[in-house]
């Protein structure tokens, strides 16, 4: 269970160099309500994930320090381009705790988009590089 | 002796009557050796359409600040720097956003996603998975319907023709940001109705389509602007999908262009929701 419990926040890193590369093409809408200059990583237990156009999304609940869970909904790319990057509709399964870099909404509600995930088999999707 | 010569007007006369019209009418018919353009190709690069002028380098379309050097005249810059400050205070929609609306051309050519291009002896049609998006180029001699029986579309209406394995095709009548529904890219590029482009398109090599545009706008444009944009091709397996933009649009646009972001409950889960 310790897993499931807050690592929110873990890393709130800047990059100013290297986060313009790992923004995804959005192919739908631009990414101005992400700071794409940080990469925040959270340890989250999968609700969902809902393998649809025009974006997949990963909805996710976060332990907060008072103990109440938080829900946070990540943006990733379209179900197309990712398919094609190896992800598939079965690899976030409900349960599943999972290890995710976001870029976070900038005004700082639970929403974030999705820059890598690793799972608990240590296996990744997306950019993963051993330092966010 | 007779008959030697009525055997040789009978051949003459098989030549005039049949063998030659039907050489002559197989050479007007003779089906062009095509190129092979089968298969799936993915755009190279980000979704800037002129990245040989990005600032900065590197810079990705939809990033406040980033910009191209299109050869605008002085009323047409000072729109684009216009939108660019509406991308940096984030009410600079994309337009298709609205889901159904086609990207138009000249942003068709420069599509994240896949393109199939289906080269035929009529038509090529180029089809991109991010869509609706389908641009039909006749190449079976026609050209451009006359001006009364044209109006401005998304795509525009393309004419081309093979010069051995260069596609080069024209392209007139195309909305633009007359109805402020067509960008050309993210960075907040626009271009007018009056746009028409000549595109010179051909396999460079095994793994490369090249698409070489020049562009004329007399209302937006000083001078030609001549973008290149190239298409790597992905393995034979690939599939193409459907790209269905509705089935769940998690960021609609608010009327002042803000774009939102909804929860799985479908609510704002901004804070500033105007």
């Amino acid at each position: 269970m310790k897993t499931n419990v807050i690592s929110l926040v873990v890393l709130a890193l800047v990059f100013l160099i290297g986060a313009p590369f790992a923004q995804p093409v959005l192919a739908h809408h631009a990414a101005t309500m992400f700071d794409t200059t940080k990469v925040v990583e959270i340890t989250a237990t999968v609700k969902e994930l809902q393998w649809t156009n025009p974006h997949v999304w990963i909805q996710v609940y976060v332990q907060k320090a008072g103990g109440a869970r938080e829900e946070w909904s990540i943006e990733a790319n379209g179900p197309n381009s990712l398919s094609r990057q190896g992800w598939r509709p079965t690899s976030f399964k409900p349960g599943d705790v999972v290890t995710l870099r976001v870029n976070p909404m900038r005004d700082g509600t639970p929403a974030g988009l999705f820059v890598g995930v690793r799972f608990s088999d240590a296996t990744t999707l997306g950019r993963w590089d051993p330092q966010p | 002796m007779t008959s030697a010569l009525l055997r040789t007007t009978k051949h003459v006369g098989l030549l005039f009557c049949v063998v030659i019209p039907i050489t002559i009418w197989g050479q007007r018919t003779a089906t062009p050796v095509l190129p092979d353009w089968s298969g799936v190709w993915q755009m190279v690069g980000p979704t800037v359409f002129d990245t040989s002028t990005v600032e900065p380098p590197n810079g990705r379309a939809g990033e406040p600040g980033v910009r191209e050097r299109p050869p605008y005249n002085e009323e047409w810059e000072a729109r684009y720097r216009k939108n660019i400050e509406g991308i940096r205070n984030g009410v600079f929609p994309d337009p298709v956003n609205t889901c159904g609306t086609p990207h138009g051309f000249p942003r068709v050519m420069n599509l994240p996603d896949v393109y199939e291009f289906v080269v035929r002896p009529e038509q090529v049609w180029i089809l991109g998975e991010n869509g609706p998006n389908i641009v039909r180029i006749y190449t079976d001699g026609r050209k451009h319907p006359a001006a009364e029986d044209l109006w401005p579309t998304y795509s525009g209406d393309s004419v081309g023709h093979w010069e051995n394995d260069t596609l080069v095709f024209d392209t007139v009548s195309t909305k633009g940001s007359r109805d402020s529904d067509v960008i050309v890219d993210r960075t907040g590029l626009i271009l007018s109705d009056q746009l028409h482009t000549v595109t010179r398109m051909r396999r460079i090599d095994d793994m490369t389509i090249e698409a070489q545009m020049t562009l004329e706008d007399p209302k937006a444009l000083k001078s030609p602007w001549r973008v290149t944009k190239r298409y790597r091709k992905l393995p034979v397996d690939t599939r193409v999908f459907d790209y269905s933009c509705a089935e769940n649009n998690r960021n609609p646009v608010t009327s002042s262009g803000r774009t939102l972001t909804l929860g799985p409950d479908g609510k704002p889960i901004d804070k500033v929701v105007d």
